[in-house]
């Protein structure tokens, strides 16, 4: 009786002129309203209204894009929410990382989160990057998507090294002044990129305060713009990668060709 | 023009779930078959129903985790101590494996960007996109090819001490030769998978065991000074 | 020949149009923009002061140096080597990659805890990846005989200071 008055009470305001003007797809069950909550929606989409459904089997994926995918989303989350109590300063960064752990409520919990959560990810993408390659999903036409996914898992990487500095402790300063002294062994402009990555010679404030700028706004920001692009090229190149379905193209110019010639479609 | 006798037309009809399709094949060409039409399903709700449902364990597991082990948080930097061993984040042992045996403009500056370019051009090789096992086709030359990198790399790591990455590099060649010496009809499943892989498989097959073995020895067996220890052993 | 062919009519004009001139001239001056961008950012983002500790330290006095020893300084990164021959400073900054070493007198060794190099106790690479030896700092007595170290000036090994 009460769940049935609640969903009425759904019912009623799915309906109503406001709700109408906000979701442009209107409400439904049919083929025409799902595909309109995709397409007509600005976040979703760069998805495609309609996937194989062979695709959606754990086996066919392991929803490894889509879990690392989620692990972002979670970082995200934790990472505004740790910005509330974290000041990038000499030794104030440290005070912090104190404070998170013993006074602030939930402190230590978004803390462990964070942490577990950007290891996951590094884990993830390095998985999802194996994956499509075993599976061949690399090959033409999807091979531009195979090189926003190595960038991707360049900006992740980049994304946990930054922000391994961040907690100002023992383990932060020593692997940041071990990993930044790599990049003055750069030939000729080695040192110069050293100094310009710390804002000097040493590990120090200024290093901590870039690294929080990197970590906090660049990083993300490439990193959900690079997302985009991956996202939208699968539905451009033909949806996630399947198996047998697809005709075996040995090369990008066969790959090219398939799709400017008319393809007789076969219904299984 | 062609008469009506010219062509077959046909017509699918499943005009609920796809567009109406209508085909005209002219009998001077074949029609063959490119690629078969699947069962499709929306995207909303069926898939992202799905995401939704395996991000939620995700993030049910990593709460699990965040609840019962603390995120390390060592003394305040400082400077005037280095500790022993001072590691880098475990995604980099292996590179900083790699650092112990090389200067660090080859194991820092030069292997990274190899092994990002490397991965970058994949895509772009028609060598990575054949699908035929490495020495069914071309094999005298392959095989030529396949000892020359093997023994040369080999020599090389062994010339340098780096017996971490010289054991999966030997074991990778051991699968590699069992392939060589194998045929498409040889006894045993997995001696015909092992045939039937191309060139590209085994490159990164190697790539993962040398990144799974580098990774592991930095992470669990290296303690002061960069010296071995066992895990167990603290 | 050249003349005569820029002499013929109409030719002139088929060098470079309106429209190509007035593209370039865009692409250029955008080129020169974004160049004059790139190097106003390479110079913002490269500090002109820097608030770290000054190179030039005091040892203290020389007197508490006794010969044949190998003091650390861990907070001025640096060793104080009294030999025979005389007294110098030494980096205690890892060639390789920046870490601390540390003096081992069981082995007579300068040792690196990140990736395991070695130093005898004038800076020479014994072992590990280090790609140079431990440099020498320049080093003087002040007027009170106390021990002076100029750590980014680096000279010659083997330049002892008698005293």
């Amino acid at each position: 009786m009460q769940l049935q008055k609640q969903a009425s009470r759904l019912d009623k305001l799915m309906a109503s002129r406001l709700w109408k003007s906000i979701f442009r797809s209107g409400r439904g069950a049919s083929t025409l309203h799902r595909s309109m909550a995709i397409q007509q929606n600005v976040f979703l989409h760069i998805l495609p209204t309609k996937v194989r459904r062979r695709m959606l089997n754990f086996d066919a994926t392991w929803y490894l894009g889509t879990l690392t995918l989620g692990t972002f989303l979670l970082l995200v989350i934790t990472g505004i929410l740790l910005m509330f109590y974290y000041h990038p300063s000499v030794p104030q960064a440290y005070a912090d990382m104190k404070d998170l752990r013993y006074v602030v409520s939930s402190g230590l919990f978004l803390r462990n989160l964070h942490r577990w959560s950007a290891h996951a990810m590094v884990l993830l993408a390095f998985a999802h990057m194996f994956r499509v390659f075993y599976r061949g999903a690399y090959r033409p036409p999807r091979e531009f998507n195979w090189v926003v996914g190595v960038i991707l898992l360049l900006v992740t990487l980049l994304l946990s090294y930054t922000g391994y500095l961040l907690p100002w402790d023992q383990l932060a300063f020593w692997a940041i002044t071990v990993g930044s002294n790599i990049s003055s062994a750069v030939p000729v402009v080695g040192h110069k990129i050293h100094f310009l990555l710390l804002g000097g010679n040493l590990v120090n404030a200024n290093a901590l305060l870039r690294f929080y700028v990197l970590h906090t706004v660049i990083l993300p920001l490439a990193a959900v713009l690079f997302i985009a692009v991956h996202f939208w090229r699968i539905r451009k190149d033909g949806g996630l990668y399947v198996q047998q379905s697809e005709p075996a193209r040995e090369t990008a110019e066969e790959a090219r060709a398939d799709e400017n010639t008319q393809q007789v479609v076969v219904k299984q | 023009m062609t008469g009506p006798s010219d062509y077959i037309a046909g017509v699918s009809s499943d005009a609920r779930k796809a567009p109406r399709r209508v085909v005209f094949v002219t009998r001077r060409t074949s029609a063959h078959v490119r690629s078969v039409d699947e069962e499709q399903v929306q995207t909303w709700p069926e898939a992202l129903f799905r995401a939704a449902l395996i991000v939620e364990m995700l993030v049910i597991a990593l709460v699990l985790i965040s609840l019962f082990f603390n995120a390390p948080l060592e003394g305040i930097a400082n400077p005037t101590v280095t500790p022993n061993p001072a590691k880098a984040p475990w995604y980099f042992l292996g590179l900083q494996e790699m650092l112990h045996y090389f200067p660090p403009v080859v194991a820092g500056v030069m292997i990274p960007t190899l092994l990002v370019v490397a991965l970058v051009v994949i895509p772009y090789f028609n060598i990575n996109i054949r699908p035929d096992g490495v020495f069914l086709k071309h094999r005298r030359r392959n095989l030529t090819v396949f000892y020359v990198v093997a023994v040369s790399l080999s020599l090389f790591l062994w010339f340098f001490d780096v017996y971490v990455a010289l054991v999966p590099t030997l074991v990778a060649a051991a699968f590699m030769l069992i392939a060589a010496y194998s045929g498409p009809q040889s006894p045993g499943r997995f001696r015909r998978y092992l045939v039937s892989r191309p060139v590209s498989w085994w490159i990164m097959t190697w790539f993962l065991l040398e990144l799974v073995v580098l990774t592991m020895v930095g992470t669990f067996f290296r303690g002061p000074g960069w010296s071995w220890v066992l895990p167990w052993r603290s | 020949m050249e003349q005569d062919r820029k002499q013929k009519p109409g030719e002139l004009q088929q060098e470079i149009s309106r429209r190509a001139f007035f593209t370039k001239l865009g692409i250029g001056s955008l080129g020169l923009a974004t160049a004059g961008t790139l190097s106003f950012a390479y110079q913002y983002m490269s500090p002109n002061v820097l608030y770290e500790p000054s190179p030039i330290v005091n040892a203290g006095n020389v007197e508490e140096y006794t010969t044949d020893s190998v003091t650390l300084h861990p907070a001025l990164a640096i060793y104080i080597v009294r030999l025979q021959e005389g007294i110098f400073s030494l980096s205690a900054i890892c060639t390789h990659l920046g870490c601390m070493t540390a003096w081992k007198p069981e082995l007579n060794l300068i040792a690196c805890p990140c990736h395991g190099s070695r130093f005898t106790d004038e800076g020479v690479k014994v072992a590990g990846p280090a790609p140079r030896p431990l440099p020498w700092f320049r080093t003087w007595l002040s007027d009170d005989r106390d021990v002076m170290v100029d750590r980014s000036t680096v000279i010659p090994p083997l330049e002892f200071l008698r005293v």
